[in-house]
């Protein structure tokens, strides 16, 4: 949960991203797959509990109970994965488009002058490709 | 004396062979008993097929789904009876099968096993078909 809001969730969303939230906080603080389960059971049952309640107000109130108390419990370091954001390796590896290379200066693609031929021709190749696949119309569409 | 050091570097070159040879059956067959394991490898190569069987898999060990009716195509909500806190949990179990945190605001258009093979197959880059 970010302290800043820049969108408006529903009440849904709100829930679903406690429970999300709350799950992975337990499982941070039980790394044993058993004990991690056990509590989830647990914490599902506390929001089934809650489940039927339509008065917004009170459903509201129970939330934002909720927020907080999994803010006072929050374990310091939760598991997160390398690769996403928060994780060890997060943008480690730069994804660099290839449409990049189209945007160099001429000059600079004069001191790579064969790889840029080859790569003119690869275009082409390409194009005509697509056209043989999806149609002259399809491509005029796009 | 020439001759004494020579028997003795024989017979201690003799037992050097022995040991040497004894000790290379034993690697050789160590070598053999090691399983090759990858750790912090990429992972197994994706494609569409081992994406939706990992998938698959996944949703029939789950306890409220009942494992012969799960197919790509069935939607959570009304053919698995699936409610949105346990959409939740199946997000969960495919971000631990896959490695990577699905944000919120993707995992609420996931309806059916199909959509999520495809945000895999996007995230990773999986061709459909092998390239040209």
């Amino acid at each position: 949960m970010t302290s800043l809001t820049t969108t408006i969730l529903s009440h849904k969303q709100r829930v679903c991203a406690l429970y999300k939230e709350a799950a992975r906080n337990l499982q941070s603080m039980y790394p044993e797959r058993h004990r991690f389960r056990y509590h989830v059971v647990l914490l599902r049952d506390r929001f089934d509990q809650n489940a039927h309640i339509t008065d917004v107000r009170e459903a509201k109130k129970i939330l934002v109970e909720g927020e907080k108390e999994l803010w006072e419990k929050h374990y310091p370091s939760r598991i997160r994965f390398g690769e996403s954001p928060g994780g060890a390796a997060f943008n480690r590896t730069k994804y660099i488009p290839d449409w990049v290379l189209d945007t160099w200066h001429p000059y600079e693609k004069a001191a790579f002058p064969e790889y840029f031929a080859r790569r003119e021709i690869r275009k082409k190749e390409y194009l005509e490709r697509w056209e043989n696949k999806y149609g002259q119309k399809a491509a005029e569409e796009v | 004396m020439s001759k004494y050091n020579s028997t003795l570097s024989l017979s201690v070159l003799k037992f050097a062979m022995k040991i040497i040879s004894k000790n290379a059956k034993v690697a050789t067959n160590l070598t053999r008993s090691i399983v090759p394991v990858r750790y912090y490898g990429a992972g197994p190569p994706l494609d569409r097929q081992s994406i939706g069987d990992r998938i698959l898999l996944n949703l029939k060990l789950f306890d409220k789904v009942d494992p012969e009716k799960v197919t790509l195509e069935s939607r959570f909500k009304e053919d698995l009876e699936l409610d949105s806190l346990d959409h939740v949990e199946v997000i969960m179990a495919i971000e631990d099968e896959f490695g990577f945190e699905i944000p919120d605001q993707d995992a609420e258009h996931m309806h059916t096993p199909a959509l999520i093979v495809q945000y895999i197959m996007d995230k990773f880059d999986v061709l459909e078909t092998p390239a040209h």
